[in-house]
């Protein structure tokens, strides 16, 4: 490390010295030769040199290069020009219109620069700007809708994990994630989430660890779908790669600094149709149980020794089925209890309150500032930027911190060796998190468990009052002790999680150019970080689940420590020589040395806290449980090469081969190669059509392996806990195996790019196919074996799948014009095969009863749960009245997978404003929402209080004596008669009471009633940017200015799934398909400065 | 040539810097790889007691299910509901995967360790004979609770469709091998000293749970084959069963997490009120005038007990609660007590067994027994025996009848003996719980894992086939007396 620091020094002090060279200063405007229009955006390069600047919005631009230096001028669309400036001072230069577009170049894998013409395989690129100018705590949320194939879902947790999967999942029970590369260096993605959080139970989402990545700091972003596109990368490419380009330093006008700051303000606010609308008409209790009188929702006894009974609400009930509201009935309610409350010993009348769980929310704030300095010469240019990320989330006591810097250089030691490094140090701070799953997670009890006569104010104050855990859901009226919810407010301030992550990613390279043919590059690359997560509990809580085990506990403290390293070295040679005029090739030879190191630490108090508030280790008051300690080493050595052919720039012939050798693979099966192979042919070279600009088909076959997770080879003992001095073991639950093989994702994939009308239209299709076979799994096994699972191979996963990408230019006026973007895609998955007699594969078991698995024969994600029973077709009904569920959970009731998504981006520019708005589109894809499966048995939402099939209000009692059908119906009775059949055949006509716990919900009802479809239509993003006339610059000491208004997830224009968005979830991962307790979506409304000097 | 070198220099140093010792990478240090057989059969112990003392409704459920209790707000378990929580899988997962797997393991690194002495040998063979007791006990358990299992077949890992084998056949096979430890438990010697945390490895006291074990073994084939095993069984190990109170077999539960009772975690330190006194118990004990209320439940403030009614809806505030003496987290894990081997006893005199007594005789021992087990003031266990509903000659009904309703009363608070008392001998009546989703009368077994279905598909029907449908109310093969009426 002491090294890499050290060659950073260097590099900034040979920068600077650069800056301060002497040269000339020349101006000049960039024109377009089909209309005379002045060119923004072209870049000025000084040839030789990564040195160079960009036109402004009147094609205008100032440079200082030395007097005999050459300029070349590009800009997309347009052919490159090389001028020689020969002492001239002022250049006026026309760029010609290049129709054929064909020169794009991209980074491929391994960092390296293709023309993307030559390309047998699919890329997306992605600008800096798109994902930049809406801020988000997580960049990768700023993909979704705007690459074809790449499935992003923001879970809507603060500061949560992302989800990113390219052209479906294909390891049935490994990592689906994209793998993330900065500049050449890979860089961990890691969702350190535990079990318990990721299937739902309990706990917080710490995000996923690419949301380090600085969306100020990214040039451009290159998206390899296939296996083709990134087998180089080997293994852990798998599942296609975001390949990141930071921005780098150029040469600037009058030797000065290039300076630019960028502000952004951005507030939050909930977006109401995520969240619940609560009915008002009754309040807390189950149903009428409570007492015999006239008021059976509520309890009645002589509370206050006056002689008279007195009405009680059954506050220690989570649920809203109790006595309907009447102003004039005088009740005491929770806040009577408490001393401190203005209504102390009073009864209060019985009404909905007021201030419902909405009033909980916060606006959200977030405020993003950056500074960037970048500067260069001939022989070198260096980058030095800084972020600060802050963000207050809509909880109370919640924030979000970073603070990014980065620093990249480069010199050019010799005229044909060039040293380059970069530095990103990350600095990630949360406080207040909030909770996710079932459990002690307030959403849950606002979506599923809550009287609606409860007043948010009044919780607020008697907490700001007393600081104690004063809840509206106390044990019984002379028992304040919580039972089941704590006061959200004591949650949110006094048993608040922290954690910070400290990250450093870096690498320190040289190219040498040997000859004009062969050029090597070395490469060091380190990404490594430290976090620490503590979770707290403070003493007086209701019991949940925290530390080691996940125990319930009334009071606690856990620490989870984690450093993780990973070291790259490269070393490539590079050849690349034109053997006729028509015929070129081009290749490599690479090895790559990969070390992965993580060391965790994971431990807590057991049996609560000795001294409230003191969050130690050693304020346990039983002694520790063993902390759960880990400590991976995982070594790979990959060696690589290709060699690309290309004939006279229509044909193009590519090949790759790497060998890996993997520590986590058995001595015998550790080596393990993959080819691939991929085409591209050019027969718009052989159309001489006018309308016709590009026309490529791709054509491409890969293989590529992977290795299995670390230490799944040999068998070791769970030491457990040891009592009364004796030390204890366990068996591990999953069986290890020693005769693991690699397992092998083999793809094919055609595609078809074409460009005409002058560039205005754009196609690129692509189909693939790609089927991942002998998966290392631990597969699911009978229990009765003495293990759940054991490591095999076996098992394959089949994706196939279309995406389009259009691109147009509808208008196109000499100061206006439309731009469109549309991507769709859609990918079919289905589990192929996964060991011989075993059909299921169960991933993620949730509360709720729900299953997410794989199955033969279905998509990878069914969900299961269970569904009615059938008599010829129709429900079959118990004799009471209820519906008769099937006696087992695995029928499959729905699939995680959506149908298609796309995406459609409107960008339109009229002189110096720019407008775009993209709309995001999930089309299908199943959920199970268990805040419908509790919340409509618990009778909170409006629903609950709707008009019968008789138009009476629902929760009318229908029979004399509640529930019992045997006595006479009422008059204007609620309730509904169940559709379907007896056991019999006959149809069902017996009316069931809709006032209580019973009626919906999870109680009778079947998991299959709560799965809803997950698609939406989402407006999000939308951008307003006014560019500051530069005559109006000329004045200032800004060289360039803009403002933006940004709003992202503005309004969500089509759902399916009520009072939450469905795109919340609990975390990233395989496990999805399932929502509870989720926070609302926000909408969120910002203001952006950007300013260059 | 500089350059040259430079490059081989670079290439060598690569090289070096790639990794062989992959299978040092590999390696998990931080969890012991090798480890004593003694440290695992020391766990299964307290996993075994673990699962039969909990009341967790993800784990036990079977303390409701005999209607001991009954729960407050959520009443799924109540209402022999197993599916929502998927309960029979746990009792797999704790046996199986859990204290079987352990005990086998544990037998496993034992026999392979060899003996230095003849005095290790012999500890070596009492170890042995002492795990397969508690496996034999085990596996009762999981019969009682399913009917059919997996067993010849079972914790062999290479086998993923394990066979599911005859109950009836699987009781003798576990009755000749308590048999055969008994032969090999050797008294001479001691055995797993500490690491034993039941018996601290006396062989005296475990041949006396072998015996008993067999007592509780045979009395369960009592009803089966014309019961010639079970009469067989039951008088051979008469004389060698327990002979008082402290002879049973009983895990000290410690102060503190997570050694203390499981239903201390369910109970205290979870801070719910899900359970209440059931008003099948509180209203058999309220017309009995049973001295025992007061060490089961916990007296209304303004006097007396109240049960909830089984299954409904219960508010924790209007029903007795659950006696301070389960509040505590040293509270015994049980497995075999003395009183119930009386009660087997006494059933077994009443069937005309030879036991060594009358069943009046051992009907009254098993209950004064149960007092003492439960501390209750020897004084007031005779006015309890001279209670004409109590008293042998008086007590109303059959034998089964007056066994049934003292055995069940006694077994409170463990489960499964509870309601195995109930299925084997139909008394007392319990109550039809009024939200019973499922079926229309009281379930009397679990349905076996979902997991079976999809895992070990061929096994598992065969095994529903052959005892007569996996549904909760197919009755096991013991369970052969005349369906049991209810209120």
């Amino acid at each position: 490390m002491k090294r890499i620091t050290g060659m950073l020094v260097c590099l900034l002090l040979f920068g600077f010295t650069a800056i301060f060279a002497q040269d000339i200063q020349i101006r000049g405007t960039v024109t377009a030769s089909e209309d005379g229009s002045a060119l923004p955006g072209v870049y000025v390069k000084i040839k030789g040199t990564n040195a160079g600047t960009a036109t402004d919005f009147e094609g205008k631009f100032q440079l200082t290069v030395a007097s005999n230096a050459t300029l070349v001028f590009s800009s997309i669309g347009y052919k490159d020009q090389e001028v020689a400036l020969a002492g001239q001072s002022v250049l006026d230069v026309v760029l010609e219109q290049d129709v054929t577009q064909v020169d794009e170049v991209v980074v491929t894998a391994l960092g390296i620069t293709r023309e993307k013409k030559s390309l047998g395989y699919a890329t997306q690129e992605v600008t800096g700007d798109e994902i930049s100018t809406v801020k988000s705590s997580n960049f990768i949320n700023s993909l979704s809708g705007k690459v074809a194939g790449v499935n992003v879902k923001a879970n809507g947790n603060m500061g949560g994990s992302t989800n990113i999967i390219i052209r479906g999942s294909k390891s049935l029970t490994g990592n689906n994630q994209a793998l993330f590369v900065i500049d050449g260096v890979p860089v961990d993605n890691s969702n350190t989430n535990n079990a318990g959080q990721r299937t739902g139970r309990s706990g917080y989402d710490y995000g996923n660890a690419a949301a380090d990545i600085n969306p100020n700091d990214i040039e451009s972003i290159n998206i390899l779908k296939g296996a083709a596109a990134s087998a180089l990368y080997g293994a852990r490419a798998a599942n296609g790669v975001v390949i990141i380009t930071t921005k780098k330093g150029a040469a600037k006008q009058n030797k000065a600094l290039g300076v630019s700051i960028n502000s952004n303000v951005t507030w939050s606010k909930i977006d109401k149709s995520t969240f619940p609308e609560y009915q008002d008409q009754f309040g807390g209790g189950y149903g009428p149980f409570y007492s015999g009188g006239a008021h059976p929702g509520l309890e009645e006894f002589d509370l206050d020794g006056d002689g008279t009974d007195d009405l009680v609400v059954p506050f220690y009930e989570d649920a809203s089925y109790g006595e309907k509201f009447d102003p004039s009935l005088m009740v005491y309610q929770w806040d009577a209890m408490v001393p401190e409350s203005p209504n102390y010993g009073k009864k209060t009348p019985w009404v909905a309150s007021k201030n419902g769980p909405d009033k909980f929310f916060e606006t959200g704030v977030t405020l993003t500032n950056g500074i960037d300095i970048n500067g260069g010469s001939d022989k070198s240019s260096f980058r030095l930027a800084y972020t600060n990320f802050d963000q207050k989330g809509i909880m109370p006591n919640s924030k979000l911190i970073k603070n990014n810097i980065t620093f990249n250089g480069s010199y050019n030691v010799m005229p044909n060796l060039k040293i380059s490094a970069s530095a990103n140090y990350v600095n990630t701070k949360g406080k207040g998190r909030n909770s996710t799953g079932y459990s002690d997670n307030i959403m849950t009890s606002f979506r599923q468990w809550y009287q609606v006569n409860v007043d948010m104010d009044m919780l607020e104050e008697l907490y700001a009052k007393t600081g104690r855990n004063v809840t509206w859901n106390p044990t019984y009226y002379d028992d304040p002790v919580p039972l089941y919810w704590d006061s959200p407010y004591w949650v949110r301030f006094k048993n608040y999680q922290t954690d910070e992550r400290n990250r450093l990613i870096g690498y320190v390279q040289a190219d040498w150019k040997a000859t004009d043919w062969l050029s090597f590059m070395g490469r060091v690359a380190v990404d490594t970080y430290s976090e620490l997560q503590e979770e707290r509990k403070a003493v007086g809580s209701v019991a949940g689940e925290l530390g080691v085990d996940r125990p319930d506990v009334t009071s606690g403290y856990s620490r989870y420590d984690r450093t993780y390293l990973e070291t790259n070295m490269d070393l490539m040679a590079n050849f690349r020589k034109d053997l006729t005029d028509k015929i070129n090739i081009n290749g490599l030879l690479g090895v790559n040395i990969r070390n992965q190191k993580v060391d965790r630490v994971f431990a807590s108090t057991n049996g609560g806290l000795s001294v409230p508030d003191v969050y130690a280790l050693s304020n346990s008051i039983d002694p520790m449980l063993p902390p759960d300690e880990l400590n991976s080493t995982v070594a790979m050595n990959g060696y690589f090469g290709s060699l690309s052919l290309g004939y006279n720039n229509m044909l193009f012939l590519d090949g790759t081969y790497r060998i890996d050798q993997s520590s986590t693979l058995p001595s015998g099966n550790w080596t393990y190669g993959y080819p691939s192979v991929s085409g591209s042919f050019l027969f718009s070279e052989l159309v001489d059509a006018n309308w016709l600009q590009l026309g490529k088909l791709r054509l491409n076959y890969a293989e590529v392996g992977n290795d299995a997770p670390w230490a799944s080879t040999s068998d070791v003992y769970d030491p457990v806990a040891p009592f009364a001095g004796n030390p204890m073991v366990s068996v591990p639950i999953t069986k290890n195996n020693a005769d693991l093989k690699p397992e092998r994702t083999k793809s094919i994939e055609a595609g078809l790019e074409l460009s005409f009308l002058q560039g205005r239209a754009g196609i690129d299709l692509a189909l693939y196919k790609q089927n991942t076979i002998n998966q290392i799994l631990p597969v699911t096994i009978s229990l009765a074996t003495g293990y759940s699972s054991k490591y095999i191979n076996a098992g394959e996963i089949e994706n196939k799948g279309v995406e389009l990408q259009l691109t147009g230019t509808p208008v196109k006026l000499n100061e206006f014009a439309w731009d469109i973007t549309v991507n769709w895609a859609k990918n079919v998955n289905k589990v192929v095969e996964l060991k011989e007699g075993i059909t299921n594969l169960q991933l993620g078991s949730l509360q709720g009863g729900i299953t997410i698995n794989a199955r033969v024969g279905e998509p990878y994600g069914t969900i299961q749960g269970t569904d009615f029973q059938y008599v010829n077709g129709q429900r079959l009904v118990r004799a009471n009245g209820y519906y008769r569920r099937s006696t087992t959970s695995d029928k499959v009731i729905g699939n995680i997978n959506p149908d298609w998504t796309g995406g459609v981006l409107n960008a339109f520019t009229y002189k110096n404003l720019r407008f775009s708005f993209l709309i995001d589109i999930q089309h299908g894809g199943d959920l199970f929402s268990l805040d419908q499966w509790y919340g409509q048995a618990t009778g909170l939402y409006k629903e609950s209080v709707a008009n019968n099939d008789l138009g009476n209000p629902v929760r009318n009692q229908v029979y004399t004596d509640y529930g019992d059908a045997t006595t006479p119906m009422l008059d204007n009775p609620g309730g509904i008669i169940n559709e379907g059949v007896y056991a019999d055949g006959t149809t069902n006509t017996l009316r069931v009471e809709g006032g209580d716990y019973r009626f919906k919900g999870y109680v009778y009802w079947p998991n299959s009633v709560y799965i809803y479809d997950a698609s939406y239509v989402k407006l999000r993003e939308v951008v307003l940017t006014y560019n500051l006339p530069s005559q109006l610059m000329a004045k200032t000491f800004m060289s360039a200015a803009s403002v933006s208004f940004v709003g992202s997830n503005l309004w969500i224009m089509s759902k399916n799934l009520p009072y939450a968005d469905p795109e919340a979830s609990q975390s990233s991962g395989n496990i999805q398909g399932w929502q509870g307790g989720t926070l609302p979506a926000t909408r969120n409304f910002g203001i952006s400065l950007n300013v260059q000097f | 040539m500089k350059k040259k070198y430079l490059i081989l220099l670079v290439l060598a140093a690569f090289f070096a810097a790639c990794t062989d010792n992959f299978e040092d990478y590999n390696t998990d240090k931080k969890n012991p790889a090798i480890v004593a057989g003694e440290s695992l059969f020391s766990n299964a112990e307290k996993s075994l007691s673990d699962h039969m003392s909990s009341s967790n409704v993800n784990v036990n459920v079977l303390k409701l299910f005999a209607q001991y209790w009954t729960e407050t707000t959520y009443t799924d378990e109540a209402n022999y509901d197993l599916i929502n929580r998927g309960i029979p899988q746990q009792v797999f997962r704790d046996f199986y995967r859990g204290l079987l797997r352990d005990f086998q393991e544990a037998t496993k690194i034992i026999t392979e360790t060899p003996a230095t002495s003849a005095i290790g040998e012999t500890e070596k063979q009492n170890k042995l004979a002492i795990i397969d007791l508690l496996v034999c006990y085990s596996y009762q358990q999981l019969v009682d609770i399913f009917g059919n299992v997996p067993y010849t077949e079972a914790m062999d890992v290479e086998n993923v469709a394990p066979a599911y084998d005859d109950a009836a056949t699987i009781y003798a096979d576990l009755i000749d091998r308590v048999n055969a430890a008994l032969t090999q438990l050797d008294d001479a010697q001691g055995s797993f000293g500490t690491a034993d945390l039941i018996y601290s490895g006396d062989v005296a006291a475990w041949k006396k749970f072998g015996n008993s074990l067999k007592i509780k073994l045979g009395i369960g084939l009592a009803d089966y084959d014309g019961g010639t095993l079970a009469k067989a069984t039951v008088e051979s190990a008469v004389a060698g069963a327990f002979g008082g109170i402290g002879d049973g077999a009983f895990f000290p539960y410690q102060t503190s997490s997570p050694n203390y009772n499981p239903l201390y975690d369910d109970l205290v330190t979870s801070g719910r009120n899900d359970f209440v006194a059931a008003n099948t118990i509180v209203d058999i004990m309220n017309a009995l005038q049973d001295p025992r209320r007061w060490a089961y439940f916990e007296e209304m403030a303004e006097g007396g007990f109240i049960g909830g009614v089984y299954g409904s809806t219960s508010p924790y505030a209007l029903y007795s609660h659950l006696s301070d003496a389960l509040h505590q987290p040293t509270l015994l894990g049980l497995f075999i007590t003395y009183d119930q081997v009386l009660f087997y006893l006494a059933e077994g005199a009443a069937r005309g067994y030879s036991v060594g007594g009358t069943e009046e005789e051992l009907y009254n021992a098993a209950i004064t027994a149960s007092f003492e087990l439960w501390g209750v003031p020897a004084d007031s266990i005779t006015s309890y025996l001279a209670n004409p509903d109590v008293a042998w000659a008086t007590a109303p009904g059959t034998w089964q009848e007056k066994i049934g309703t003292q055995a069940w009363l006694a077994f409170y608070a463990r489960g499964l003996e509870g309601y195995t008392s109930w299925r084997r001998l139909d008394f007392p009546i319990l109550n039809m719980p009024e939200s019973i989703t499922e079926y229309n009368e009281i379930p009397k077994r679990y349905t076996y894992p979902v997991n079976e279905q999809t895992l070990n598909k061929e096994s598992w029907q065969a095994a529903s086939d052959a005892i007569g449908g996996d549904e909760m109310v197919t009755p096991l093969f013991w369970d052969t007396a005349q369906p049991v009426p209810t209120k």
